[in-house]
């Protein structure tokens, strides 16, 4: 018995073991999921963990994120809630006494937003208190009176009167760190910054300051928004998404088969083999210890139509043949017979497309490809054995008046009875007589695709997941437009050595010396004893080991002069002003070299603030970012105020020593470890904060080639390297490698697809013919993509394995009836008629449902569920098309070539089918061996061609042998 | 009614006992307090000690920080004072100098000298309670916290410290709802004090070394943790001496800008 009866035969045989054994496999993975979700502990299994979090776009190990989570610890930065408030009733905008007590009730509520409150364990878990960015928490420095500097809280407590209030945006505005972060420029809106400890926890906090809002009285507005916000509410929205759609769908669908087939019996089998189907998947994915990512949730979405895809195809056959046979095991073995292989290869097919995005580098994505892919064998079983299964434990009675009435001797060809029926009857007359036009057609509609494509634009913003009226995207928008933006990105500069070697230095450090000496106007015998040390760096310098060595031999020895100059002075005659000067000018060398020791603290260096300042200027132009805060602007502030609040000093000082006096000012403030923030412990790492007024990954991109351009052509001093993290960075990066990963990936698969083809019917050029209707869709969805402005973005990058697996299933079921037609009719002509009747009726019913049952996904309120819904209608549409139109228009028009008269129909014996299956193979392997083993790919082009060639000539041997001899090759 | 009067009687006898025999074994409050405040910054007549402080961050990094402290009584009565702080190290906060004239009732005067900035500015006072050069310690911790300012209760007695619970009168002033200290009985050295914020204690200073010092005793080691921020500060004093005939006239603008080298080693 052959693989394909052996399969079917376990359904139609022993129908109630099979679905026995569903009902039980699904009940245990079910109870295998529930079980460790609701009692935690009790199984060693793990439960249903949800990861909303874009971030795992990419590997833990990734050296980006690995970067992130380093430089976090080390300027000790958290991910931020932005909460804004705007006033446009008051004439003063927030500046009045009651939106004022607001916010700071507010503050102080958020403040209390950790541990318990929040339902957490760990009493530090939640909003950090100590790093909020409110008006009552961050210091306002200022002239107190004549030579009087005053470090106080901005806002203490809420102002009584309006002038108080005023006072309080007058006083925000002359601090470069607050202007357009904590208060608009406008002074309509004022923000609050809540770091955060874990952004998992932004949808509690959320909600918790949402509640609190809800009972401030007035005209204010308030908006809450941030990446963690985003990411955390989307999952929480997802969950609603993935209880609401996928059942939604389900009913469409199921409403559609009803009206096809008229008998609900029937159509309930589909119905629960894809529910069984999609609970098994998930249940696998769960138990293997898989969290729900965005990705993973809309597999049930994925699998659904796929899943459903073959039970049509053979319900509508059966629908079409119950009639003649009138006995429903010799009817649907009839079916499954006519049917098996091509439903075989359209499930390899498509579960190869999906397993594809195995080898992309983005493990949310090889998650999700690998158990679409394991869902379509599933499918693909269950389709074959329970749909049988089914039909047999019916009782024959129940199908009495199922079924096409109309039973002809023969194949049925069109079914004129219906409007569906003539007007496919009419697409195929079409066909064949118009094939050229329709060909012309298609050319055309690839130029507008192609045009399409050029003009797509890769693109994505995890805040415009959210629909545009969604209160995150309000949000989003009104508090970009007052403020310098709330998506943070961070600029690190590092030094990239550890500074220059001994013999270099002890060179430097000689001059460094002797020019201090001279600036000093020393008399000519101190200044002479001094240059003595400029002189032993030369003598003992060579025995020191390292610079260290060599610092601390120079120090003792001036230590040591020192002291004997202070044991002078204390004999020395009071008025002897050579003594004091003497120990003066050692003093003042000791300084000196102490301050050898912090020459690699390189952000105290003005040099290195003034390059900060110069990479600042450059961020603002580029018109993206909003604002953006540094070291050097706190240093400026500082400086400007401690010499009186004179604007000319909104400088950076001249010395180190002096910024390092300014930094030490503005350590004895309220907030001494916001200086950390901005800089390494060792003044050796800064970061500088940069707002983006927009989370597209794009604009973020744009930055990064600006200031990459800009830091080729401005050198940094130091021998400082620059590198971004931060989230809306990371965003940027596993874009990229999206983009570029879904290309391999989808390339790999279309060459598996094609081998697969050319295999199926043992000929290269069917195997191309068959790969059309899938290229055509995937240049149109793309083309249209980029015609509409719809950024490139996760879901359409998805799209393409979708299509990959959808529309070749149409192209096989098209072909191979066609070339069974073909082969009983003998042509072409006498073959379209029948193709247009059963075969391609399953094929629109195919679109029609699946297109129709997800458009619920339109009325989702999270956009990529909008766009799979939206696409998966289109993709299906023209995948159903131009199976239709174009392939029998290639068949009319190849048709020589289609079907030559030799009938041995082995690759081998095809000297050019054997070359292209050979060539194809080659590169499949070749793009697989490149992902995973990260070979070059000259090295491997090399090595393909050495296939390539010798396959070729193996292929020409063996298409040559005696057993290919065909009875046109004697004659 | 007799019988309850009797027993009200009774009961106020009962504790006016109690309280007696307390007040026997243990000083008043007020007592505690005003001792306490002598040990920690009134003994001698003057004191100078050389200070390594060492602020180490939530990653456990540590930047050191070495200054003289020069402290004169102004009165015998706790109240009046100066303090002359200079640095030493880091290298380019050298000669950099604090400087703090202490009263009670009124504002401190306080001023700083910063040397690469050749400016002597003076420091509004309003709020003490900001961090001392970065410090986890505040400026209050280092020149001390009025007793005036706080009202005092005996919490417990154990068999080494009086444990006295402050609150503050002026709660908008200060960022805590109230402070713990543990007063050593004998000495009465402040040897732990613990600040709490609704409910929480988020901050704790401990005395970790004590040694008597020209018949003083004296804390030689102090750490003030964070524990919301994670970092803690080590005050180490290295050279302490008392009684130096510190003169009144190192307290001024002149003497910020040209530090007294002799008291300064």
């Amino acid at each position: 018995m052959p693989f394909s009866q052996r399969v079917v035969a376990l359904g139609i045989r022993h129908p109630r073991a099979i679905t026995a054994s569903m009902v039980i496999s699904a009940l245990l993975l079910i109870a295998a999921v529930a079980i460790p979700t609701l009692l935690p502990g009790s199984l060693p299994l793990p439960p249903v963990r949800v990861d909303t979090d874009p971030e795992n776009m990419l590997s833990r190990t990734e050296p980006v994120r690995l970067y992130h989570d380093s430089m976090k610890k080390v300027f000790d930065l958290n991910e931020i809630i932005v909460v804004g408030v705007v006033n446009d009733s008051h004439p003063e905008g927030v500046f009045n006494p009651e939106t004022l007590r607001q916010v700071y009730e507010l503050t102080e509520y958020a403040k209390t937003l950790r541990g318990e409150v929040i339902g957490l364990d760990d009493p530090m878990a939640g909003v950090v208190p100590m790093d909020i960015i409110a008006p009552s928490t961050v210091d306002n420095i200022e002239q107190g009176g004549p030579g009087e500097v005053k470090f106080e809280w901005l806002m203490k407590e809420p102002p009584a009167t309006e002038e108080e209030a005023l006072a309080v945006r007058d006083r925000a505005a002359k601090i470069p760190f607050l202007q357009g972060t904590l208060v608009s420029e406008s002074g309509k809106a004022l923000a609050i910054y809540l770091p955060i400890t874990s952004k998992d926890l932004s949808y509690r906090i959320y909600s918790k300051l949402q509640k609190k809002i809800a009972e401030f009285p007035g005209a204010e507005q308030w908006h809450i928004t941030g990446l963690p916000v985003a990411n955390d509410t989307f999952g929480v929205e997802m969950f609603i998404q993935m209880a609401i759609s996928a059942p939604l769908a389900m009913l469409v669908i199921f409403l559609l088969m009803l009206y096809f087939f008229r008998k609900f019996v029937l159509i309930l089998a589909p119905m629960l083999l894809a529910v069984y189907v999609v609970v098994v998947n998930m249940g696998l994915l769960i138990v293997t210890g898989n969290t729900i990512h965005i990705m993973s949730s809309m597999i049930p979405i994925f699998i659904m139509p796929i899943s459903i895809l073959d039970s049509i195809h053979i319900l509508s056959f059966f629908f079409d043949r119950y009639q003649k046979f009138k006995d429903r095991r010799k009817a649907i073995e009839h079916v499954m017979d006519t049917l098996f292989s091509a439903m075989l290869y359209t499930s390899l097919t498509s579960a190869a497309g999906f397993a594809s995005l195995a080898i992309t580098p983005i493990p949310p994505v090889q998650i999700f490809g690998i158990y679409v892919a394991i869902g379509i064998m599933i499918a693909w079983f269950f389709t074959m054995t329970f749909i049988p299964a089914y039909i047999m434990l019916l009782p024959e009675r129940t199908l009495a008046r199922f079924g096409s009435m109309i039973s002809e001797e023969d194949d049925s060809g069109p079914d004129t009875s219906t409007r569906l029926g003539r007007l496919l009857a009419g697409a195929g007359v079409f066909t064949f007589r118009h094939a050229r036009i329709v060909l012309v057609g298609a050319v055309l509609l690839g130029v507008v695709a192609a045009y399409g494509i050029s003009k797509i634009q890769v693109n994505d913003n995890p805040t415009r997941w959210f629909k545009h009226s969604h209160p995150i995207r309000v949000a989003d928008r009104v508090l970009n437009e007052h403020f310098g933006g709330t998506y943070m990105a961070y600029l690190a500069l590092q030094p990239e050595s550890t500074g220059p070697e001994l013999g270099e230095y002890a060179v430097d450090l000689e001059a460094r010396l002797r020019r201090t000496v001279d600036e000093m106007n020393l008399d000519e015998e101190p200044k002479n004893a001094l240059l003595a040390i400029a002189s032993l760096l030369h003598e003992k310098g060579a025995e020191t080991q390292t610079i260290q060595e060599l610092r601390q031999m120079l120090h003792k020895e001036a230590d040591d002069r020192l002291n004997a100059a202070s044991e002078a002075l204390m004999t020395a005659d009071p008025e002897d002003s050579v003594a004091e000067s003497l120990v003066e000018a050692w003093e003042d060398l000791l300084l000196f070299l102490d301050m050898e020791e912090q020459r690699n603290e390189i952000f105290k260096q003005p040099e290195a603030l003034a390059y900060l300042e110069k990479l600042q200027n450059k961020l603002l132009e580029t018109n993206v970012v909003g604002k953006s805060n540094s070291l050097t602007d706190i240093v400026k502030t500082v400086y400007r105020e401690l010499m009186e609040g004179n604007a000319d000093y909104f400088t950076i000082p001249e010395t180190a020593r002096a910024v390092a006096q300014c930094l030490i000012t503005f350590e004895s403030s309220h907030r001494p470890q916001d200086l950390g923030h901005f800089v390494s412990h060792d003044f050796r790492e800064t970061s500088l904060w940069v707002q983006l007024k927009s989370g597209n990954n794009q604009d973020m991109k744009y930055v990064t080639e600006v200031m990459d351009a800009f830091i080729a052509e401005n050198p940094p001093p130091f021998g400082l390297k620059h590198h971004w993290f931060g989230l809306t960075y990371i965003n940027v990066v596993w874009q990229e490698k999206m983009v570029i990963g879904m290309l391999n990936a989808f390339l790999g698969s279309f060459l598996i697809v094609l081998l697969m083809m050319t295999v199926l019917f043992r000929s290269g050029l069917w195997g191309l013919i068959s790969m059309i209707p899938l290229t055509v869709t995937i240049a149109l969805i793309y083309g249209v993509v980029g015609l509409m402005g719809k950024d490139y973005d996760m879901p359409v990058a998805v799209l393409s394995s979708l299509t990959l697996g959808l529309a070749v299933d149409f192209a096989i079921h098209f072909l191979s009836r066609s070339r069974e037609y073909h082969d009983l009719k003998g042509n072409w002509e006498g073959a379209y008629p029948l193709v247009y009747g059963e075969p391609v009726r399953a094929i629109t019913r195919n679109v029609i449902a699946v297109a129709i049952g997800f458009t619920p996904l339109l009325a989702a309120p999270l956009v990529p569920y909008n766009t799979v819904g939206f696409f998966m209608a289109g993709i299906l549409a023209c995948a159903g098309l131009s199976t239709l139109f174009f392939l029998p228009a290639l068949i009319k028009v190849l048709e020589k070539l289609l079907f030559p008269q030799d009938k041995i129909c082995r690759i081998t014996c095809r000297c050019g089918t054997c070359v292209v299956t050979a060539v194809i193979a080659t590169a499949t392997v070749a793009l697989n061996v490149q992902q995973f083993l990260d070979m070059t790919w000259t090295g491997l082009s090399l090595v393909s061609l050495v296939v390539v060639l010798a396959s070729g000539t193996v292929c020409f041997f063996m298409s040559r042998r005696e057993s290919c001899k065909t009875v046109s090759d004697e004659k | 009614m007799i019988k309850h009067a009797k027993m009200m009687l009774l009961a106020t006898c009962l504790i006016t006992l109690t309280c007696s025999a307390l007040a026997q074994d243990a000083p008043s409050v007020d007592e505690i307090i005003k001792k306490a405040n002598h040990a920690a910054y009134y003994q001698g007549s003057d004191g100078r000690a050389k200070v390594k402080m060492s602020i180490k961050d939530k990653q456990g990094n540590v930047r050191e920080r070495e200054f003289f402290i020069l402290r004169r009584n102004a009165d015998d009565k706790d109240e009046e004072q100066q303090f002359y702080v200079y640095f030493n190290s880091p290298a380019d906060v050298r000669e950099m100098v604090f400087m703090v004239w202490k009263h009670v009732g009124k504002d401190d005067d306080r001023w700083l000298y910063l040397p690469a900035l050749d400016a002597v500015r003076q420091i509004a006072a309003t709020d003490k309670r900001t961090s001392f050069v970065g410090s986890t310690f505040f400026y209050e911790d280092v020149s001390g916290r009025s007793i005036e300012e706080d009202v005092h209760e005996l919490v417990e007695t154990t068999d080494n410290f009086y444990v006295i619970k402050n609150v503050p009168k002026n709660p908008g002033s200060v960022e805590f709802d109230s402070y713990k200290v543990y007063i050593h009985k004998t000495t009465f050295i402040p040897v732990k004090v613990e600040y709490e914020k609704g409910g929480n204690i988020y901050r704790v200073g401990e005395a970790q070394k004590v040694d008597t010092i020209d018949g003083f005793p004296t804390v030689t080691k102090n750490v003030m943790k964070d524990l919301n921020s994670g970092s803690e500060t080590t005050i180490e004093y290295l050279k302490v001496d008392y009684n130096v005939g510190i003169p009144e006239n190192i307290y001024t603008e002149r003497f910020m800008r040209r530090a007294p080298r002799q008291y300064l080693n």
